[in-house]
This record gives structure tokens, sequence and C-alpha cells, in this order.
């Protein structure tokens, strides 16, 4: 008996391999058959699945795709872009999807390896790209990418999604890192506010300034800045302001400079220390909005966050803009580099060959101008960049209108936060765990960064 | 069931027997059909495919090639490994102990009647309840190193420099064993209190009556009929610590540095952030194999002792 | 002779004077309030993280964690507790964690025991090897298995629906483990005499055996439920639909991608710990209920 045993399971274990196995060059028009009940409370649509029968021209017969989507309730922009769309296209429905914002990789993931993924889903970051690239999971949308004038200036981060000459994905969204200021504090504390061309010295200069200046005039709480606790606020800027500096290489001595600044303003109070921001689960909303720290290096998401919270009472009410991101020396100041990843969308390859047309079509349409001025209107950064789109995010009540502000939204170079290799991923996992050993005082900065050449080149370039 | 068997020559018997097995075998079955059924397809048949996945390369998409025994020969190179492997003993060779002794006399603590012992059991089971984010949040505010509580009445009794607690890479690991005792000793405190049931109150009172002390009424009544149940609690307690993995994640990350890197949590990362379920399913074997082996000595153990 | 719950004299655990049950004395009296105090004590601490939750629940948003720790609100938003009803559909997530559990716990409970009784009470060829089997799948970590479980539910048209985490969590080793260890300490004899009698060993199983060891069903059946009820990742791979959320997949909604409604969250987890010590206070005397009089001499 054990041995029939052993066997049946054998069979079930290569079974279901198989069937893991064949997840890529399937079937069924993923997602669309069954209308999960719920698809919830977004798109305008029939809850029809019709899949349409016609030729491919989108503008003729009725198509229905389904979307992937997050947190409808708190994140409006999915809604927006399909009700957009199919006032364009009044024949083509798009059906969401909803997924939890935190878990998002983890659940499509999961629906991919399935099989049960949609016709269209967002990459939200790139560490997964190359990922679903090479795992077959992205179409070639090569021919919408043509229509875009690649490199910088209209669409921001469209390159990103180029593997071997072939793009796999468009842009809709593109968030950059700049500082945000708030003004009353610098007058109180007699400090000038920052004039956009600033190095990270100057800035480690302000913030130590900032903090004495504010406590002599009876501001108990207000530090010079917060940088939170991501690994990103300190890599990202080494990486992509240091010339030569790579985050696929085997060295990052490059991280060092920028590094000791972070220590020693944690050493001289002039910002919250690491240890007590991650125990107290601090909130960089809390601590800018509360007005506990005067500047604050964070993503363009960040100014529909607080518009919203100062609207609500979340916030306090303060006068506030962005400046540009310190940077590594003065010969960038006229276009200022910061980092960011880009938002994109990618079609399932699974999808019904009849609907691939109306897909593409949608795609485009996510990276145009009218889906980016759609988007400014709720605050988002689109990935399209132009004139309108700034005015357009400024005009919203409350933010701010001085020139510096808006110069910096539109005046910059976005490097990738995670470029896309198939190292990346390991090595961020690996540089994290430095970063915070060093942020948390248990490693010095030089033993840091020797174990993360070593472990880099042992455990994610060797194998 | 008796049988003629004086009477009935060999054959016949060695016959019956036969018929007692199959019997017994078919009656066995019977009551185990309904969960292993269930068991059978929807644990056991992912569980053996995992085992196929850690020979192969993949990484979810696209197929699973073959690769023989290259992950475990990555396995014995690999420093995260290793520094997950000891910190996974580290934490189970002292949550273990600490947890079973607060459980237990948890249990003979409040197995009794007393005022309000309903109320001082569903305390005791709170932290098991409460949601694993609450607790991870509280106990690390708690904890702060700067600005806690717990750091500030130190520094009060006149211990200047107080422990980092969860941001040192010293103390971040007897943080989480503390912090999951905390958690746990409601949970096994149940078990032992059921188990406690099973004593017959006349064996304490003839042991009184003999003039035993409490503590030898403990070691030579409550602990032997307790066996059963303790070494239920010490299997799973110790397969759970072995395999311990949402406290780290929302208390350290497995931070700072590697520090409270564990095994459960390493497979997670490497199948989920870094996309290698191959290799994570070799991770995921060493594991295994590791809770076995631990597991079949106390099974060994407790055969000897049941003798 | 009855016998009900029944003192087991502590052995001077935590320091405390063991009272003596029948000659109370002036000094054992203040060692009994001795003892109380430091109970007390010890269970508020035990619960401070609870009162945080409670008291956090009636704070704004961004005063949650707000640097220093407030414990007590600055302003209080007893609305949240209205909120959490209308703005999110906490009772549809309260009906859906309430319906699974249940259905989990009693297909648990029944099946663990009944196998239980196979592995405890038959002997026959393997049987012990196929127990630790099942034992040692529960030393497999559940993130190691859960994509090709998933494919297999998939596969199965078992995902996005409820049957899925049932299926999931009802047939679980746990159980049987747990159920199997309890019957090892009833006596063989109760068993022999039953079997003497005539009676048929499914008939051991309902008369004699699953009325001796409520206890230990009411441990699992109170395991099983907070688990399937704190569960998060199982509902989050399986159940996608809205109207299917848990709540503590429901909480979740509360946070967005670069914010968070903190104090909501707080909310609905108190309400979420709620209904379980309620439960659990109601029902823990079951634990400790003596053992019925079955002529169990020792």
């Amino acid at each position: 008996m054990k041995r029939s045993i052993l066997r049946g399971f054998g069979l079930a274990a290569v079974a279901a391999v198989a069937l893991a196995g064949c997840s890529s060059s399937n079937n069924s028009g993923s997602g669309g058959s069954t209308p999960t009940s719920g698809g919830s409370t977004a798109a305008s649509s029939a809850p029809s699945s019709a899949p349409s029968s016609a030729p491919s021209s989108a503008s003729e017969a009725a198509v229905t795709l389904t979307m992937s989507g997050w947190t409808f309730s708190t994140t409006p922009e999915f809604k927006t872009l399909a009700d957009a769309f199919h006032a364009a296209h009044p024949n083509v429905t798009i059906q969401l999807k909803e997924y939890d914002a935190k878990n998002y990789d983890t659940q499509m993931t999961a629906d991919l390896a399935a099989g049960k993924a949609p016709d269209i889903y967002e990459l939200k970051n790139l560490q997964d790209f190359i990922t679903y690239q090479s795992g077959g999971q992205l179409m070639d949308v090569s021919d919408v990418a043509a229509s875009y004038s690649s490199g910088p200036g209209k669409l921001s981060g469209l390159d990103d999604y180029k593997v071997d000459g072939k793009y796999y994905a468009i842009p809709y969204r593109q968030d950059s890192w700049v500082l945000f200021y708030n003004k009353d504090l610098f007058a109180k504390a007699g400090v000038p506010v920052p004039d956009g061309k600033w190095t990270w010295d100057d800035f480690v200069t302000n913030a130590e300034k900032l903090t004495t200046a504010l406590k002599a005039a009876g501001d108990k709480d207000a530090l010079g800045t917060y940088f939170h606790s991501w690994q990103s606020v300190i890599q990202g800027f080494a990486q992509s302001q240091t010339p030569g500096a790579s985050v696929t290489g085997d060295d990052y001595s490059y991280l060092k400079p920028y590094y000791q600044r972070a220590l020693e303003l944690q050493s001289k109070g002039a910002m919250l220390s690491f240890n007590t921001a991650s125990t107290q689960k601090a909130t960089y909303q809390a601590e800018f909005g509360k007005q506990n720290a005067a500047m604050m290096p964070m993503g363009t998401w960040y100014i529909a966050t607080l518009l919203s919270q100062q609207a609500s009472g979340d916030a306090d009410k303060f006068n506030w803009g962005i400046a540009p991101i310190p940077q590594y020396d003065s010969s960038t100041f006229s276009n200022p580099v910061t980092f960011g990843d880009p938002t994109g969308m990618a079609i399932n390859p699974a999808i019904d060959k009849s609907k691939v047309a109306a897909a593409k079509e949608f795609l485009s349409f996510v990276g145009g101008q009218d889906a980016a001025s759609d988007l400014a209107k709720i605050g988002i950064t689109p990935a399209y960049v132009s004139d309108q789109v700034t005015q357009t995010i400024f005009s919203a009540p409350g933010a701010p209108t001085d020139d510096l502000s808006k110069w910096t939204f539109s005046n910059h170079t976005t490097k990738p936060e995670n470029p896309v290799s198939k190292y990346t991923q390991k090595i961020q996992s690996i540089l994290n765990d430095e970063h915070t050993a060093i942020m948390s005082g248990s490693k010095s900065v030089d033993s840091a960064i020797s174990d993360a050449d070593k472990r880099v080149k042992n455990e994610a370039l060797n194998q | 069931m008796t049988t003629t068997a004086l009477r009935s020559p060999s054959r016949s018997r060695a016959h019956k027997r036969r018929r007692l097995v199959v019997r017994n075998i078919v009656v066995g079955w019977s009551f185990l059909l309904p969960n292993f059924l269930g068991f059978a397809v929807l644990t056991l048949v992912p569980v053996v495919a995992l085992f196929y996945l850690s020979f192969t390369d993949w990484n979810i998409f696209g197929h699973a090639n073959w690769i023989g025994l290259a992950n475990f020969r990555r396995l014995v190179h690999d420093d995260s490994f290793r520094i997950a492997v000891e910190n996974t003993i580290y934490y189970t060779a002292f949550h273990v102990p600490l947890t079973l002794a607060v459980s237990l006399g948890l249990a003979l603590l409040l197995n009794r009647k007393m005022r309000g012992v309903a109320f001082f059991r569903t305390a005791a089971f709170f932290p098991y309840v409460t949601s694993i984010v609450a607790i991870a949040v509280v106990w690390n505010m708690m904890l702060s190193p700067e600005k806690g509580p717990v750091n500030h009445l130190l520094n009060v009794i006149g211990i200047s420099h107080p422990p980092g607690w969860s941001t040192s890479t010293t103390w971040s690991m007897p943080t989480i064993i503390i912090v999951g005792t905390w958690r746990e000793m409601g949970y096994f405190m149940l078990l032992f209190l059921a188990g406690l049931q099973t004593i017959p109150p006349e064996l304490h009172d003839a042991a009184r009556v003999d003039g035993a002390s409490a503590w030898q009424r403990f070691r030579k009544v409550t602990l032997p009929y307790l066996r059963p149940t303790t070494f239920f609690v010490t299997v799973i307690l110790t397969i759970w610590s072995l395999k311990v993995f949402d406290l780290i994640l929302v208390m350290t990350n497995g931070g700072p540095g590697q520090s409270t890197l564990v095994l459960s949590q390493y497979i997670y990362k490497t199948g989920f952030e870094n996309s290698e379920f191959g290799y994570a399913s070799a991770v995921s074997v060493a594991l295994f194999f590791i809770c076995i082996f631990i597991t079949a000595i106390q099974f060994y153990v407790n055969r000897r002792r049941n003798r | 002779m009855t016998t009900t719950t029944r003192v087991n004299p502590p052995t001077g655990i935590a320091g405390i004077a063991a009272p003596s049950a029948r000659k109370p004395s002036a000094r054992s009296r203040v060692g009994r309030g001795l003892g109380y105090l430091v109970l007390a004590v010890a269970a508020a601490a035990v619960m401070l993280p609870f009162f945080w939750m409670l008291l956090s629940s009636l704070k704004a948003n961004n005063d949650v964690f707000a640097i220093p720790i407030q414990w007590i609100p600055k302003t209080w938003h007893w609305n949240n507790y209205v909120h959490i009803w209308d703005k999110a559909a906490m009772g549809t997530w309260l009906e859906n964690t309430l319906i699974l559990a249940v259905a989990v716990t009693v297909l648990q409970v029944l099946t663990g025991s009944f196998a239980a009784y196979g592995f405890s009470r038959i002997r026959f060829p393997g049987r012990d090897l196929l127990f630790f089997l099942y034992v040692a799948t529960i030393a497999v970590p559940w993130q190691a298995y859960m994509i090709p479980q998933f494919i297999l539910f998939s596969k199965l048209s078992l995902s996005d629906s409820r049957w899925s985490i049932i299926a999931l969590q009802a047939f679980g080793a746990f159980g049987v483990f747990l159920m199997r260890q309890y019957y090892q300490s009833i006596p063989e004899e109760l068993n022999e005499s039953a079997r003497i009698d005539g009676m048929s060993e499914y008939g051991i199983y309902r008369k004699i055996m699953l009325p001796l060891s409520m206890p230990a069903i009411a441990s699992l059946s109170l395991i099983t439920f907070v688990t399937t009820w704190n569960d998060y990742l199982g509902p989050l791979i399986y159940l996608r639909s809205p109207n299917l959320w848990t709540i503590q997949l429901g909480l979740q909604t509360f946070i967005s991608q670069y914010n968070a409604d903190y104090a909501l969250i707080m909310t609905g987890s108190v309400l979420s710990v709620l209904p379980i010590a309620i439960i659990f206070m109601l029902g823990q005397r079951y634990f400790v209920q003596g053992i019925a009089t079955t002529g169990l001499k020792g």
C-alpha cells in the first residue's frame, strides 16, 4: 500500500507542476470569463463579458477589457482612466478588478501563475518588471511606444520598459523625488528658503541651522528635516546622482558620503533618528503635515496627499512649496537629477486575440496628453510632461503658487530607482539589510559597504 | 471476539488474525478518510510539488527546468542561509523552554475556582487574539530606545545605557523571543488547562494524605499525567518556533541588518521578492528536514519514556 | 462521585503563596489578596497593547503614531465607530469572517477527532508512520507551497470563493495531532470494556471518546476559530471579490498607497477582537470541566 501511495503522489506532483509550468502558454480570456461579482465599485461597465467577435479595429464592435487596480476607495486613477477611455471609445468597456495596495505584487504574481490575471495590468514598480518580462507575461507593445518620442521630454520613463530594443509596457505615471519645505517654519527660523541651487552640503548646513533656530524661537517639536526610513531616501539619490554609480555593480563606495551626511544629521539632532522613526512608526505624512520637520525629501505623489490632508484637517494649514532635490554638485543645477520609478500599464499575453487592438489603443491612450490632464486634475503626476500638466497640478486649491515649485515640477532628469536587470531585486534586498544596519547604528558605514560589496558578489552576481 | 482458539488448527488461527488485521485496516481507514482525503489532495500534493520544485529553477512563470542538486549546492555556500539557520535555532532554543515554563505555570495557576479566574484566563489569551500588527506596533513603541517608556524606566533606576531592543543587532532576537512568548503563552496555557483536566483529583488527594509536598505532587502526579499534552505542546511549539514568520516580519523585518533573519522569512524573500522559487523551495526542504530531525528526536524520546 | 472543577494546588509559581483551601487564615487571606494584586497588574500589563489599540481607535489619523507616544487622544473621535459601518463594509466583512470561522472549525473538529480516533485506538499497519507524516507536514512553511497550492486550487475552480478557504484550513494535521494526543490520555480499558459489550468502533467514538474529550474539543474549536478569524495571507490570495472579504482583508483597504486611515484600522481591529474575547470568556469554563461520572477510578 505504501508503494502505490508513493507512486500516486509522484504522478500527482508531476501533474501539478506540469499544470504550473504551462501557465504562460494558455487559454481562456483570463479573468474576463467569470466577472467575479463585484469586479467592484468602479467601471462604467455592463458586467457583460461579451468577447467581441469582431475584426481588429477597436472602433467597431463592442469589446470588454479587464484591468487591474488597487484600493479603489482611495485610488481614483483607475476609474478615471477607464471612464475617460470609455468616453472617447464608447464601444470599449473596461471592467476593473480590485487588488490590495500593499500586496499587489504577491496577488498579481499568483494570478499570473494561475492564468487568472486580467487583460491589462499595472506594473507598480520596476522591480518585478524583469521577472514578468523574462517569464513571458508581458506583450510586446513596441508599436504603441513608437508613437511617442522617447528620450527626455515627452514620455518620462518609457525607456525603463525597454528590453532588447522592444518595449513591454507604457508608463502612465512617473513620480520623482523633490524637496518639500515649510515656508512658515523657514520664516519663523529666519532662514532663507531653498533657491533651487543647493548641494547636499548646503542642505545639511541649513537643516542644522533650522533646528537650532526653531528651538530658539520656542518650537519644541520641529526639526530641520525628516528622512523617512526607506532605503531609497539615501540610496536612491546616491545611485542616481553620483557619476558612474551603478546599482548592479559591485562597488558601493558611492554610498558613503550620503550615509555620512545622514548620520551627521541624526547625531546632531537635526532629524528624527532612524531608530525612533522606525520603532515609533513615524509616518512622513504626519511628520511634515504636522510641522515637525521644516524640510522633507519625498516623491511628488505627496503633493496630492498633502493637499487633501490640509483640506480635511488631518494636516495643519501652512504655506509650503517644493524645491529641486539637493544635488551632488553645481554642475546639474540647471537640470536637477533625481530618481523615481514609473508606473506602467502592460498587456497580458494571454488576452483574447480579438481584443488586442483595443488593449493597445488603451495603452496608447494612457500615455497621452488627454489622460495626462485627467490624471493631473486628481493630483497624479503623469508620465507625460508638459506645461499644461504643470498648470493643472498647481491650479488645485491650496497648491503652492511660487515659480520655483512649478519649475521644480517640470524640470528634472529622473533616473530609475530600480534599473532593469535580473540582479536588481536581489541587490536591493541586500542593500536594504545594510541600510538598516548603518542607520540603526549597528554597523559602521565602511564595514557595511564592504559587506555589501561582498554579499552582492556572492549572492547575486555569481548566480 | 473470542474464538475457540484451543480447538482450531494453527492455520485457522492465523486466518482469523489476518481477518482481524484486515478489519482493523478497513475500520482504521474509515476513520481517517474524511480528513485524509482533504489533506492529501489539498495539502500533500502541493507539498510534494514543492519538493520537486527544489530541484528546478522555477521562477513561477515559464517552465521549471530540472537542475538537479544545484540549488542545494548553492545553499551550502550561501552566507545568508547560514545566518538564517543560526537565527532560527537561536530563537527556538530559547523560545521553547521559556514559553513552556510560562504557559504551564499559568495553567497551573489559573486551574482553579477563584473569583475572576475567567477574567484572568481571558487576559492571558488576549495577546494571541490581538492583531499581530497592533502587537508589533505597541511593543516597538514601548521598547523605543530613545523615547520609549521601558528605557525611560531603566534610566530612572540607574541603568544609563539601556539596550537598544529591536534596533540593536544584539538585542533584537531576545526582544522577539520575549514578545513571542508573551503572545503565545495564553494559547499553550489553554492546551495545558485541557490536559490538566485528565488528572483524577483523587490522586492528588491521596498524595496529599500521604504527606507529599506540592512540588512532589507536581512531579509525581501532575507531570506524568500531562505527558501526552506536554509532548504535543513541545512538538508544536518547536515546529512553530522553527517556522516563525509573521511576528518577525511585522516587528523587525529581519533587521537591523540580518540579525533577525529567519528561515521562513528567507524563503518568503527569495520566493516573492527575488522570484527565485526553485531556490526558495530548496530552502524550504532544508527547513523541513531540520524540523523533522528535531521532531523525530522528540518522538523517540517520548516513546522511550512511554515504555 | 461527581467531581466538578477541583483545585490543583499550585506549585509556588510566581512566588505566590499557595492558599490552603481548607483553613483560611489571616496570613493566607493577605497572601491571597497580594496574589490577586499581582495577577491584576500582570493582566493589565499583558493587555497593554489592546488598551493602546482601543485608545488609538478614538484618535485622529495622524495622531495615532505621533511622536512621542500619546496614550490619551487629543481629540476624541467617537464617530470612528459609526464610520466603520457606513464608510466601510464592516458588516459584510464580519459576516464573511463568521461564516468561514464557524465552517472551518466544525469541519476541523469533526474530521480531526474522527481521524484521531483511528490513529489512537485502532492498530493497523503503517499507522504510526502515517501519523508521523501528518505531523511532518506541519513542518513545511505555508509560504513555500502557497503558489503551487494556489495553482492547484485554481485548476479545481476553488479560488475566489468561500470554499477555497474552507478547503484550505479544514483538513489540517494540527487538529488530528491535538485530538490524538488527548485520546492517548484516556485509558484503553474504557474502549476494551465497551468493545466487549459489543459496541462498534463508531459507537465508542460517539458515545465515549467525544464526550470525554470536551476540553480538547473546546480548545481545538477555539484555536481553530481564532486562527481562521485572524487569518490574513489565506484570504489575501484566495478571496479577491470585495463581497467575500474578511475583516483582516477589509481593514487593509484603509491603507492606500500613500496614506492610511490608521484610526479606522484600529477601530476595526478592536471590533474584530471583541467577539472572540466574549466567546472565550463565556466558554472558558468548558476547558476546565471536570471528568464526568464514568467510573473513572485511578
